[in-house]
């Protein structure tokens, strides 16, 4: 996405002006929810927006801030959050990187079968046999735990054969020349395979921390304790909260907390996750 | 004969593979392949099965046989269940057309509006992306905010005539669309930019050279070319559609009266009732099915356009 926006080289018009005007509504249209979610977040906890100026209300402050972290354990939300990204990724990496190469560069008995087999997981995503995964959990006795979170993207369908298809754009030269060196298959993956596919790990990563920190009704599911959930089952609670008494300025306040993160993240790589996205395909 | 023997070297070696080697691509695969059987292959075996059977009124109990009554119930507007499920069908099939036929044609409009020379073009792509890297939750409790009856920006702004958005039967689902299409539809528009990007410049100036105008080049090159894309897009937003629950969750509980509610939440609520164990597979069965019908047969449509296009 780095290139060049690929327009007709045209000199001033009426219509690019015009897509123009319509472009800079629209972005700001879409925008508006956020813009509102941030200064809401600074009124008084009980002043609707509907009260003084709908932008900044009667008085800023800062109320609702210290409020929204004294509700839930945010530290504690915040950990859970970034043990479940981090440990679901660690794994993941381990996982794609034998299987990618197995299903990219071995021949074996049933290896078609197997990869649509694999595959499936794309076909049904396990969110939909939510009921049986929940009862195989409870089976396993893993729930309420971290484990419980992972467990069911420790195998990845999709970066298997991302790393499938990056595996096999690796000229067999290489790692031919590698094995007359005496190199195992170990050494083979990591100093041939893995650096040369590092763009399409990075694509990998970003997409897999960027869906799990998002996720919600997994986690919900499969965790009780505030000491495990992360911090999307947190908005829950506020949400809770805010509805009986019309809280939303504290509702806001909480959302931020838990967007910012991933937010500030973003704004900083913007590029990275924009090519991630557009080139791996999915969330 | 020197060229050959590498080759004829290479295949002996393969026959002479040891166990351990003919193992290996098995135990690498395996970690991958257990935790897709544990938790797609095994669950959806089970839910089948499962959706013939009635739980006994005791835990201990086995449960009894029962075919297809269950699906059967869920049709049956008598059940307790049945009662609910036609409508909450119903309701997963609106929203995730709504989410498509709004959400498409609006993320290749601003996928257009983008892939051009203007000013402040990060900027503007980041106002259309962001909304979509935000937890679906937080999503919701946003628009809870802007929804809120009486107190809501939506309430702010249109003052009396603002209507309770999230608390008539008639408004509902088309409010939650709204908040669905809001955030996904910037990631729909990357899946667009990319395939507007890979398009050949050159086929352009070409056109361009023939004559054609912006509309022509838009409606005879540039949408033909984005088939692929367009194929991609609408099975991701019709499979994250009928996963899109936290919604629900953030915003009405699918209410009031089950008018928001969709099959994957409805799932959501029902999981700890143990009597109902053999209807909700049934209902898994039908959300599963349901996901494959879509994302095979959007498939098969666009692969069939696509031959007729090229004859």
């Amino acid at each position: 996405m780095n290139a060049k926006p690929r327009s007709l080289s045209r000199p001033f018009s009426w219509g690019s002006t015009l897509a123009n005007v319509v472009t800079i509504i629209a972005a700001g249209i879409w925008l508006t929810p956020l813009l509102f979610t941030a200064l809401m977040s600074f009124r008084p906890p009980a002043e609707p927006v509907t009260q003084g100026n709908i932008f900044v209300g009667t008085i800023l402050t800062t109320e609702n801030y210290t409020r929204a972290w004294e509700i839930a354990p945010w530290p504690d939300h915040y950990r859970n959050s970034i043990i479940f990204v981090v440990g679901t990724l660690a794994v993941q990496l381990v996982t794609v990187t034998l299987a990618g190469y197995a299903f990219a560069r071995m021949t074996f008995f049933g290896r078609d079968l197997l990869l649509i087999l694999v595959l499936l997981q794309l076909m049904i995503p396990p969110g939909v046999l939510l009921a049986q995964n929940f009862a195989t959990i409870r089976d396993l006795g893993l729930f309420d735990t971290h484990v419980a979170m992972m467990i069911p993207y420790w195998g990845s369908a999709f970066g298997t054969l991302l790393l499938r298809q990056a595996f096999r754009e690796v000229p067999m030269e290489l790692e031919e020349a590698a094995r007359i060196d005496g190199a195992t298959l170990v050494q083979v993956l990591r100093h041939v395979y893995v650096p040369l596919a590092v763009p399409t790990y990075i694509a990998f990563g970003v997409v897999s921390v960027s869906s799990h920190w998002n996720e919600f009704l997994w986690p919900l599911v499969v965790t009780q304790s505030e000491s495990v959930r992360p911090l999307t089952v947190a908005i829950n609670k506020l949400i809770r909260t805010a509805d009986q008494g019309s809280l939303y300025s504290l509702l806001m306040a909480g959302t931020v907390l838990v967007i910012a993160p991933l937010s500030i993240v973003f704004m900083v790589f913007q590029r990275r996750f924009v090519e991630s996205f557009a080139s791996s395909g999915v969330k | 004969m020197q060229a050959a023997l590498p080759v004829s070297n290479r295949t002996v070696s393969l026959s002479r593979k040891s166990w351990s080697q003919r193992l290996l691509p098995y135990l690498m695969i395996a970690p991958t392949f257990l935790i897709v059987f544990l938790f797609t292959l095994k669950p959806a075996v089970s839910a089948v099965i499962d959706s013939t059977l009635k739980p006994a009124r005791l835990a201990q109990d086995p449960p009894a046989f029962v075919g297809l009554q269950n699906y059967a119930d869920l049709f049956n507007p008598t059940h307790h269940l049945g009662a609910r499920f036609g409508g909450i069908l119903l309701n997963t099939i609106l929203f995730a057309f709504g989410t498509v036929a709004i959400g498409m044609p609006l993320a290749l409009g601003f996928a257009l509006l983008i892939n051009r020379r203007l000013p402040l073009r990060g900027v503007w792509r980041f106002g259309f992306v962001y909304p979509s890297l935000l937890p679906l939750i937080g999503a919701a409790s946003i628009w809870a905010f802007i929804y809120a009856d009486q107190v809501g920006l939506l309430a702010a702004i249109l003052r009396a005539a603002n209507p309770n958005w999230l608390g008539s039967p008639g408004l509902v689902l088309g409010a939650v669309i709204v908040v669905n299409v809001w955030s996904q539809t910037g990631y729909y528009m990357l899946l667009f930019l990319a395939g507007l990007q890979g398009i050949p410049r050159d086929l352009y100036e070409a056109a361009a050279l023939d004559g054609a105008n912006y509309w022509q080049q838009l409606l005879r090159l540039t949408l033909p070319l984005l088939r692929r894309t367009t194929l991609f897009v609408l099975t991701v937003s019709f499979t994250f559609a009928f996963q899109a629950v936290e919604l629900l969750q953030g915003l009405t509980e699918g209410g009031p009266g089950d008018r928001s509610n969709l099959i994957l939440y409805f799932i959501y609520q029902n999981i700890g009732e143990r009597r109902n164990w053999g209807h909700i597979n049934a209902i898994t069965i039908i959300l599963a099915v349901i996901v494959l019908i879509f994302t095979l047969s959007s498939f098969l449509f666009f692969e069939r356009g696509g031959r007729e296009n090229e004859r």
